[in-house]
C-alpha cells in the first residue's frame, strides 16, 4: 500500500508561454482534507484538472494511489472522485438517471448503482430527490446529487474544486459536514477554494499557492505562525505574497 | 436605446465565428455552390446532348420504313431543318442512330417487331422506336379538304419517360419528324407519343426525383441539433468536465455521442421517406389528370431505407466533430451552418443533372448516396457501385469519428477562451495578423509583428482570393482575357499577398518563403514539372473526364482562333504568370498558415484542394487538387517557394506549347502501347524528380518560425 493517497512531484504545466503550475510537489494522505489555496489564477484548478486526467502535465509526476496519472489516466480515474461548482448534472435527466450513468460509465453494475443509492440517500439527504429532473432541483439540490456522483463508485481520493461556490450558508454547511465524514471514513480529500476562512474551518494541511508555485504548506495554525503570527488565514496569505513580492 | 444597440453590436462583433459567417457565407460559399453545380450541370449536358438517340423504326410497309430511316439517318448532329427557334436549344444534338431492319411487311411481323422494340425500350438498349401503324389515326388538318393538302401519316413515337435518355429520344424525334417540311407548310407526319413505362415505374421515377435530395437533406438536419447539442452544448452546459473524468476512452465516449446523433439522423430520415411516397401518392391522387393512378413502388421505396444508416453515420460524424470544436452552442451552429450547405451541394448537383453512380461518383461523400437512392428507387441499384458507396461513406464517417474523438483527448475543449481579443481593433489585428499600434493598444499582443502566419489567416487570405476571383477577375477576364487575366495575377494574387506582408510588417520574401533553393530541387522540381502533367491527365481521364467542351474551351484559350497571338505571349500570360503569382499565394502565406497549426501532410492536402477550388473547374478539381498538394510538399521540402514556381512554370509550358501547336490531339491518337510507354516514363521522371528534390531538402524557415523547420511528416 502506497505512503500516500496523492503524490504530485515537481508538477508543471505550460500553455504557450505561461507556466499555470510550476514545479508543484505535495501529498495528501489518507483521511486527511488538503486545502488547495489560492487567488483565482494561481493554478488551483490547473493542478486539480491534471491530477483528474483532464490535462496532461509538462513535466513531474501525479499519482494517485501509486497510479500515475499521466501514463494510464484511466487507472487513476477509477480511483478518484472529481466535483466542481458547477455541478455537472444533465438537466433533461432525473437525478437517478443520471448518477445510473456515471455509474455505468465506472462499470457499476445497475444493481450496485441502486444498492449504493440507497446508503447515499439518506447520507445525503436525497429522498424525494432522485425522480425529479436535475433542472427542477434547487442549487443546493443539484450539489448533493453532483457530491453523490462524485462517490457513487465509493473512490479512496475526492477532489472537490470550489465544490461550495454559489452555494447558500446551509448548502454549503452541509457539504463541509459531508466532506469531513469522508474524511473519518479514511478518504483523501484536496479541496481547493479562495475562501481562506473555509479552509481554515475543515483542512488539515493547506497549501498556498500563488503563480502557479506552492508558498507555503502546512496546518493552518502553522501557517498562521509562520506569518508573522497573522489572525487568520487569509493574512498570513496576503503577508506571505507580499514577502515575496 | 442606442447605448443597448451599440453594446450589443459590439459584443456580436467580437465573435469572429459571426463575423465569419455574416461574411463569409454569402461571399464563398454561395459562390462556391453556384459554381459548382452550374459547372456539373453544363458538363452532364454537354455531354448528353452530343449522344445520338439510338432508334428504331417498326411498322409501315418497307418503303414508308426506309424513307424514315433515311430522314433521321440524314439529320447531322446539332442541326434540326425546319425547326429555327429550337436550333440553339438543340445545337448539341447528337443525332440519331438508327438500328435494325425490324419489322416486316405482314402484320404478325409488325406485331413481333413492335414487341420485341418495346422490350428493348423498356431494358434500355434501345431509347426510343416510331411505330408507323399507330393505332389511332391522325386528327384531319382543318380545311385541309378544300386545299386538297394530303392527310398527314399519322406515326407514334414509343419511348420510356422514366428514362432521361429515352425522353431525350422522344423530344428529338418528335421535332424531327413533326417539322420536316418548312415553316408554314401542313405537316409530312402526325406524331402521337406513348410511353411504355408503368403507373409504378412513373411513380418511383417522380419519387426519385425529389426522394433521394430530401432524404440526405433530411438526414443531414436530423443530425444537425442533435451533433450540437452533445458537443458543444455539453461543454456549454458545463458538463463535459465532469464526463471527462470517467475512467471511458475518448473514442468510446465519442462512438457513444456518434451513435446518437446517428440513430436520431436516422429516424429523421425514414421517416421522410415514409412521409414523402405517402405525400406523393396522395398527392397525384387528388391531382388527376396524367398522375391519377400512379402507383407507389413501395418495396423500392423501402429500399431506400439502405442509405438512410451509413448517411447518418456519416452526417452524424462529420458534424460531432465538427462541434467538438466549438466552445458553445452558437459556435458551434455557425460553424455547422457553412459545413451543412457544402455537404448538400454535391446532393444537389448530383439531382439537378442525371449522373451514373461509376467511377469517381461512387467515393464522394453525398453524391453517391443520394444517387444510390435514386436508383434504388427505380430498381436499377447494382451491387458493386451500391457495395463501394456503402463502404466508402461508412469509413469517410469513421475517418471524422477518429478525427472527433482525437478532439476529445485535447485539452483545448477545457483551455481555450478568445478572451485576449479584447476590442474590435484587436480582433481585426488578430485576423489580418498585424503588429499593435505603434503607440500601443490595450489588450493586442505584443508578439503579433514577430509570430508567423497562422492557419486563421491563410484561410481568410484564401476567402479574400475567392471573393477576388468569383466576383471580380472572371469578369476582368471575361471583359478582356490578356489584360484581365495579368491584372488578376499580379495585381490581384501577388498583390493580395503583398498587402499581407505590408499590414503583418514582415519582407514578402519571407511572406512567401522566397529563398535561394539547392540546386538539387530546382532539378527536382523540373522534372516533376515536366511528368506530372501527363500523369495526371491520365489520372483525370480515367477518373472524371471532361466533356469534349471543355477541353475545346482550353485549347482556344490556349491559340484563340482567328488571332495570331504569339507563342510567347501565351506562355508568359498562362503559364509563367500565375505559376508565378498563384505558388506566392498559395504555397506562400496559406501553405505557411496552415502548417502551422497543421500536420505537413494535412496541410499540403488542404493547399491542394484550396488550390483546386480557386480553379473553378469541376473537371479539372481532381488533377489541379493533386498538382496543389504536390507542390506544397514540394515548397515544403525544399523550404523556398522557387522550386515549386519552376516546376508549376514547366507544367504550365509544356501544356501550352503542346496545346499551340495543337500536339495534344494527335496525342489523343497514340496507340495504347505508346501511351503505356509515355506514362511509363512520366512515373520514371516524377520518381526522379521526387527523390531530387528530397536530396535537395533544407529547412523550411529555421531561423523564424521553428514550427515549420521540419518536414520529416511529408517525406
Amino acid at each position: 500500500m502506497p505512503a500516500s493517497a496523492v503524490t504530485v512531484d515537481s508538477l508543471s504545466k505550460r500553455f504557450g508561454a505561461n507556466a499555470a503550475v510550476d514545479g508543484l510537489s505535495f501529498f495528501v494522505s489518507r483521511g486527511e482534507i488538503y486545502g488547495l489555496l489560492g487567488p483565482n489564477g494561481a493554478g488551483k484548478t490547473t493542478t486539480l484538472r491534471i491530477l483528474a486526467g483532464l490535462l496532461p502535465p509538462t513535466g513531474g509526476a501525479a499519482r494517485i494511489e501509486d497510479v500515475d496519472v499521466a501514463s494510464t489516466p484511466r487507472e487513476a480515474q477509477r480511483r478518484l472522485g472529481f466535483l466542481t461548482g458547477g455541478t455537472g448534472l444533465y438537466a433533461r435527466l432525473s437525478g437517478r438517471e443520471v448518477l445510473h450513468y456515471f455509474g455505468a460509465l465506472q462499470g457499476l453494475a445497475p444493481a450496485a448503482v441502486e444498492a449504493r443509492l440507497a446508503t447515499l440517500a439518506t447520507a445525503l439527504d436525497l429522498t424525494g430527490l432522485l425522480d425529479r429532473r436535475c433542472e427542477a432541483l434547487s442549487s443546493g439540490q443539484k450539489q448533493r446529487v453532483s457530491i453523490a456522483r462524485a462517490v457513487l463508485h465509493d473512490p479512496p481520493v475526492l477532489i472537490l474544486d470550489e465544490p461550495t461556490v454559489g452555494l447558500d450558508v446551509l448548502a454549503s454547511r452541509f457539504l463541509r459536514e459531508y466532506i469531513a465524514a469522508e474524511r473519518t471514513r479514511g478518504k483523501a480529500i484536496i479541496f481547493s477554494t479562495h475562501y481562506l476562512a473555509e479552509a481554515e474551518l475543515l483542512c488539515d494541511r493547506v497549501g498556498l499557492m500563488h503563480q502557479g508555485r506552492l508558498l507555503a504548506e502546512g496546518p493552518p495554525a502553522a501557517l498562521r505562525a509562520q506569518a508573522a503570527d497573522a489572525g487568520s488565514l487569509e493574512e498570513a496569505f496576503l503577508r506571505l505574497v507580499a514577502g515575496r513580492a | 436605446m442606442r447605448v443597448v444597440w451599440a453594446k450589443e453590436l459590439r459584443e456580436t462583433l467580437r465573435d469572429r465565428r459571426t463575423l465569419g459567417v455574416m461574411l463569409l457565407f454569402p461571399l464563398v460559399v454561395y459562390p462556391l455552390m453556384a459554381l459548382l453545380l452550374t459547372e456539373v450541370i453544363a458538363g452532364k449536358e454537354a455531354a448528353q446532348g452530343t449522344r445520338p438517340s439510338r432508334v428504331a423504326v417498326v411498322g409501315g410497309d418497307p418503303a414508308a420504313r426506309e424513307t424514315v430511316r433515311a430522314l433521321l439517318r440524314s439529320l447531322p448532329p446539332g442541326v434540326r431543318p425546319g425547326i429555327p427557334s429550337a436550333s440553339s436549344a438543340k445545337a448539341t444534338d447528337g443525332g440519331f442512330e438508327v438500328t435494325g431492319e425490324s419489322g416486316g411487311g405482314d402484320s404478325r411481323e409488325t406485331n413481333a417487331s413492335r414487341s420485341a422494340s418495346t422490350a428493348e425500350v423498356t431494358a434500355g438498349t434501345l431509347d426510343a422506336f416510331v411505330d408507323l401503324d399507330p393505332e389511332k389515326e391522325a386528327a384531319p388538318i382543318p380545311g385541309a379538304d378544300l386545299l386538297a393538302i394530303p392527310a398527314p401519316r399519322p406515326l407514334r413515337v414509343i419511348y420510356d419517360e422514366t428514362r432521361p435518355a429515352s425522353d431525350q429520344a422522344h423530344d428529338r424525334l418528335t421535332l424531327a419528324l413533326g417539322s420536316v417540311l418548312p415553316v408554314g407548310c401542313a405537316p409530312t407526319f402526325a406524331v402521337t407519343s406513348t410511353s411504355v413505362a408503368t403507373k409504378t415505374k412513373v411513380g418511383g421515377y417522380v419519387l426519385s426525383k425529389v426522394l433521394p435530395l430530401i432524404v440526405v437533406i433530411m438526414t443531414m438536419l436530423g443530425a444537425f441539433y442533435p451533433a450540437i447539442d452533445i458537443t458543444a452544448g455539453e461543454r456549454e452546459r458545463g458538463t463535459l468536465e465532469t464526463l471527462l473524468t470517467s475512467p471511458v476512452r475518448r473514442f468510446d465516449l465519442m462512438t457513444g455521442k456518434v451513435l446518437a446523433v446517428t440513430t436520431l439522423a436516422a429516424l429523421t430520415g425514414a421517416l421522410n421517406i415514409v412521409s414523402m411516397s405517402l405525400t406523393v401518392a396522395e398527392t397525384a391522387k387528388l391531382a388527376g389528370g396524367a398522375t391519377a393512378g400512379l402507383t407507389i413502388p413501395w418495396t423500392r421505396a423501402l429500399a431506400t431505407l439502405l442509405v438512410v444508416a451509413p448517411a447518418a453515420f456519416l452526417f452524424g460524424s462529420v458534424m460531432v466533430a465538427i462541434g467538438a470544436m466549438a466552445r458553445g452552442f452558437k459556435e458551434a451552429q455557425s460553424l455547422l451552418m457553412p459545413v451543412y450547405l457544402l455537404c448538400l451541394t454535391p446532393s444537389l448537383a448530383t439531382s439537378a443533372g442525371d449522373f451514373p453512380l461509376s467511377g469517381v461518383t461512387m467515393l464522394i461523400p453525398g453524391t453517391n448516396l443520394t444517387l444510390l437512392a435514386r436508383d434504388l428507387m427505380l430498381g436499377d441499384a447494382r451491387l458493386l457501385p451500391a457495395a463501394v458507396t456503402l463502404i466508402s461513406t461508412l469509413a469517410f464517417g469513421a475517418g471524422a469519428l477518429a478525427f472527433a474523438a482525437r478532439l476529445y483527448d485535447s485539452e483545448r475543449l477545457l483551455t481555450s477562451t478568445d478572451s485576449d481579443l479584447v476590442g474590435i481593433g484587436a480582433w481585426l489585428r488578430h485576423l489580418l495578423g498585424r503588429a499593435p499600434a505603434r503607440r500601443g493598444t490595450p489588450g493586442a499582443s505584443p508578439s503579433v509583428a514577430a509570430s508567423p502566419t497562422t492557419a486563421g489567416q491563410a484561410l481568410a487570405l484564401f476567402g479574400i482570393a475567392f471573393v477576388l476571383w468569383f466576383f471580380v477577375f472572371t469578369w476582368l477576364q471575361h471583359w478582356r482575357l490578356l489584360p484581365g487575366l495579368l491584372i488578376s495575377q499580379w495585381g490581384g494574387f501577388l498583390g493580395l499577398v503583398w498587402l499581407f506582408a505590408r499590414s503583418t510588417h514582415r519582407p514578402l520574401a519571407n511572406v512567401i518563403g522566397l529563398r535561394p533553393p539547392r540546386a538539387a530541387a530546382v532539378a527536382g522540381a523540373i522534372c516533376i514539372g515536366m511528368s506530372c502533367w501527363i500523369i495526371l491527365g491520365i489520372l483525370a481521364d480515367r477518373v472524371m473526364p471532361p466533356p469534349r467542351e471543355v477541353v475545346e474551351n482550353i485549347r482556344r484559350l490556349i491559340r484563340p482562333p482567328g488571332q495570331d497571338r504569339p507563342l510567347w505571349l501565351s506562355i508568359f500570360a498562362l503559364g509563367v504568370t500565375p505559376a508565378i503569382c498563384e505558388e506566392a499565394l498559395f504555397r506562400g502565406p496559406i501553405l505557411r498558415g496552415l502548417r502551422h497549426q497543421l500536420p505537413a501532410g494535412l496541410a499540403c492536402a488542404l493547399t491542394g484542394i484550396l488550390f483546386g477550388v480557386l480553379h473553378g473547374d469541376v473537371w479539372r478539381f481532381v488533377p489541379t487538387a493533386l498538382l496543389g498538394t504536390l507542390l506544397s510538399w514540394m515548397a515544403l521540402t525544399s523550404g523556398s517557394i522557387v522550386p515549386s514556381m519552376v516546376s508549376h512554370i514547366v507544367n504550365n509550358t509544356t501544356l501550352i506549347v503542346l496545346g499551340y501547336y495543337g500536339l495534344d490531339e494527335a496525342g489523343e491518337k497514340l496507340s495504347s502501347r505508346a501511351n503505356l510507354l509515355l506514362a511509363g516514363g512520366a512515373v520514371i521522371l516524377l520518381v526522379v524528380g521526387i527523390v531530387a528534390v528530397r536530396a535537395g531538402r533544407q529547412p523550411l524557415n529555421p531561423k523564424t518560425s521553428p514550427d515549420t523547420s521540419s518536414v520529416s511528416g511529408v517525406t
